[in-house]
């Protein structure tokens, strides 16, 4: 049954992504190209869609040209229909002057227009760059039925993962009782994966009070849950189960590409027609291989050409991997070329990147290399 | 500017047995992913031919399945459309349900708003310019003209088309079936291009000629008769005739030749197509692929060769699957051994079978089979 109550969702998509390298010289991390069809940020839009959220703000900053076009009207995702509204919020000028977002809660204060003009009743604040198929109609209702102010995904994480995440503490009913933002010894291994369900009422005086505190970096795990929790706000935590992957560095992204054409059965994009995935389809034949050529434990997408050996590999669109080739353990993005001869193991390849006749790359190494040859 | 409109015309589409029993012929499964009808749909859209018109006989739904809104194949999808039409007398007395029929059931010509329309059945596949064509048209002052091809395999192809001869100046002054005793032939392609006036002049003439006529025996007549000039213009591209089922087999399974390939499909003309939002293939660890097309959502665990595999369809651990084509969402079990079959969609076949067809005598299996 789906909740009574209008839920509008707001994407955080500016982030500059600086441990992707120069996969993000001109391309925000969340338009980052991911299992050989797919953009990172389709996964939380999909999610949206599958859970009957027709009203998504994109927040976006860094290099959001290429980002704004993609987004287009919604239609990817089916998020143009008449209940629907898709929109792409960038830093404007106002009378108060321009202003740069400053945080990630300051993105949301300064779209205040946007979220007061839909009035929903509750905000769901969600990140542009996790890997994660769910619907949030659980979460939603949990929200709803417990009168909580803000409710929390958490997920258990290894331990000595635990300092890269804002970690929690609850007590037996999660109720969260203690929150450290990247602490230096964390005090749990329940980690926050940035999805937040507020209820807008409560959200709206709280980023009031935060955009005039000069104290403040106007961040959600900095500043507004820390002042919800000493304001003994109630802070609910929802515990998700299944894959959950943050893929901002160039080990993740490849490691979680892997996971999805090893088939390790962890994030299946084959089953489930309430959990699937939209994006982009380009209009090219379906993809051929060759008479010599062969691949195994691995995906590829329409418009790729494989004529030489790959395994355990993510081909993406228009790619063309050449005779007498051998490619191992990579993330191919969309139209790059591997010339005749070539070897290379282990590596991300940058969209449109060309990787010389008989080179050999990174062989042997257990490293994740990242090769660009377009935006270096 | 002249306002240009296009016709998609299904009437005319020839029967290739049990694929296109429950379907026509232009919703057919192409290379694992388009349809028949993409070919042309596409060539108004790359053409800047925004209003067409589908012509249908039957099968409705399945078009409007495969079409959708047709905001997949217009340029601006508040100006352009793609309608389907059919002729509703007709469903109830097949004889007269012909294109002109659908045409003149749904249009007061006098009232509708074009200067040229652009007729093209579904079944020459192609990427063909019409620009270029209907300047031509216009240049040569004929009321109709029939887009045509030369071609040297007329003994084997394009039988029962129509072949035409010309006058020095490129005048149609006669057209006969091709019954291949020649290799070389001048094959119609049955597109028209015609002028408001002279489309008027075909819907009129039913009533004095026959009611049973399609465009294509209207023009002949024209053509025999001497009624009006018809011009022939030649299309000198590439063509891929679908007139019999193993003849859609065989140039299916040419096109997995790069160099055959790139000649149907141009650089800066896009096929489109119904997109489904289906996954990557998926690769298993025992999967062995060569010289085959597979498609979105694929799961291969086995062996394909010369083949094409189609979106959703599942080639288990063990099978071997050899010069088929496997169509949507059919799973071909464990073990399996096929050569030289077509599986219709959601077919499916349990461990351990061995199907053959023969070069020319391919074996089919018809829809939602289970075996």
């Amino acid at each position: 049954m789906p909740s009574t109550k209008k839920v509008v969702a707001m994407i955080l998509a500016g982030g500059k992504g600086t441990r992707l390298e120069s996969l993000t010289k001109k391309t925000a991390k969340p338009a980052v190209s991911f299992a050989a069809k797919y953009r990172i940020i389709d996964f939380p839009i999909s999610n949206c869609a599958n859970s009957g959220i027709n009203t998504v703000g994109i927040l976006m900053q860094y290099e959001s040209t290429q980002l704004d076009a993609y987004i287009g009207n919604g239609k990817k995702w089916g998020l143009n229909g008449v209940h629907c509204l898709m929109s792409t919020l960038a830093p404007k000028q106002t009378e108060q002057g321009a202003n740069w977002y400053r945080g990630t809660a300051d993105a949301i204060t300064q779209n205040i227009d946007f979220l007061d003009n839909a009035n929903p009743d509750y905000v769901l604040i969600l990140s542009g760059d996790h890997i994660y198929k769910t619907s949030y109609s659980e979460m939603i209702n949990l929200h709803e039925t417990s009168g909580a102010d803000v409710t929390i995904s958490v997920i258990e994480v290894d331990p000595k993962e635990a300092s890269r995440f804002g970690i929690m503490v609850c007590d037996d009913k999660d109720q969260i009782v203690q929150f450290q933002e990247k602490p230096k010894n964390p005090v749990s291994n329940l980690a926050s994966m940035g999805v937040y369900i507020f209820s807008w009422k409560v959200l709206r005086k709280y980023l009031k009070e935060d955009e005039v505190n000069p104290d403040s970096e106007h961040d959600f795990g900095k500043n507004i849950i820390p002042q919800m929790l000493a304001d003994k706000r109630k802070l609910l935590a929802y515990r998700f189960k299944g894959y959950w992957r943050d893929v901002g560095t160039l080990a993740s992204l490849h490691e979680a590409n892997m996971d999805i054409a090893l088939d390790k059965g962890e994030l299946n994009l084959y089953d489930d027609a309430s959990t699937q995935i939209y994006t982009e389809d380009v209009y090219s034949v379906p993809q051929y291989v060759g008479k010599r050529g062969s691949i195994k434990r691995s995906i590829a997408n329409q418009g790729a050409i494989i004529l030489g050996d790959v395994d355990s590999s993510v081909i993406s669109t228009g790619v063309v991997i050449e005779n007498d080739t051998k490619v191992t353990r990579c993330v191919v993005m969309e139209g790059v070329v591997i010339k005749r001869g070539a070897k290379i193991h282990n590596a991300i390849i940058a969209p449109n990147s060309v990787i010389e006749e008989n080179s050999e790359i990174n062989l042997g190494k257990d490293e994740v290399v990242l090769v660009n040859t377009v935006n270096k | 500017m002249n306002k240009v409109i296009g016709f998609c015309n299904l009437h005319t589409e020839p029967h290739l047995g049990e694929i296109t029993k429950n379907r026509p012929l232009a919703a057919l499964s192409f290379l694992g992913r388009y349809g028949i009808i993409d070919f042309t749909l596409s060539n108004f859209s790359n053409s800047h031919i925004d209003n067409v018109y589908v012509l249908v006989r039957k099968g409705i739904v399945s078009i409007r399945r495969h079409i959708g809104s047709g905001s997949n194949f217009v340029n601006n999808t508040v100006l352009g459309s793609i309608q389907l039409l059919i002729n509703e007398k007709g469903l109830s007395n097949k004889p007269f349900n012909t294109d002109i029929n659908n045409i003149k059931e749904n249009f007061d010509l006098d009232e509708f708003d074009f200067d040229y329309a652009v007729i093209a059945p579904s079944y020459f596949l192609s990427s063909m310019d019409f620009r270029p064509l209907i300047a031509k048209h216009i240049e040569s002052g004929s009321a109709i003209s029939v887009v045509y091809k030369h071609v040297n395999d007329a003994d084997k192809e394009y039988i029962q088309c129509d072949k035409l001869k010309f006058d020095p100046r490129g005048r149609v002054i006669k057209s006969s079936k091709n019954i291949g005793r020649t290799n070389e032939a001048d094959v119609s392609l049955e597109t028209f291009i015609v002028s408001k006036k002279a489309l008027k002049k075909i819907v009129d003439s039913v009533s004095k000629v026959s009611e049973l006529y399609n465009i294509r025996d209207m023009v002949n007549f024209f053509i025999e008769e001497e009624v009006v000039d018809v011009q022939g213009i030649e299309f000198d591209g590439f063509v891929v005739p679908i007139l019999t089922l193993e003849g859609y087999i065989n140039h299916s399974l040419d096109l997995l030749n790069y160099h055959v390939r790139n000649q149907l499909f141009q650089e800066n003309w896009p096929v489109y197509t119904t997109t489904h939002n289906t996954p990557p293939a998926l690769y298993g660890k025992d999967s062995d692929v060569k010289n085959s097309f597979i498609a979105n959502g694929a799961i291969i665990k086995g062996k394909v060769t010369n083949s094409i595999i189609s979106r959703e369809v599942v080639i288990e651990k063990g099978a071997e699957v050899k010069n088929s084509i496997i169509f949507t969402r059919s799973v071909i079990g464990k073990d399996v051994k096929l050569e030289r079959v077509l599986c219709d969609k959601n077919v499916s076949i349990s461990v351990n079978k061995k199907l053959n067809g023969e070069p020319n005598e391919t074996l089919v299996i018809s829809q939602g089979a289970r075996i």
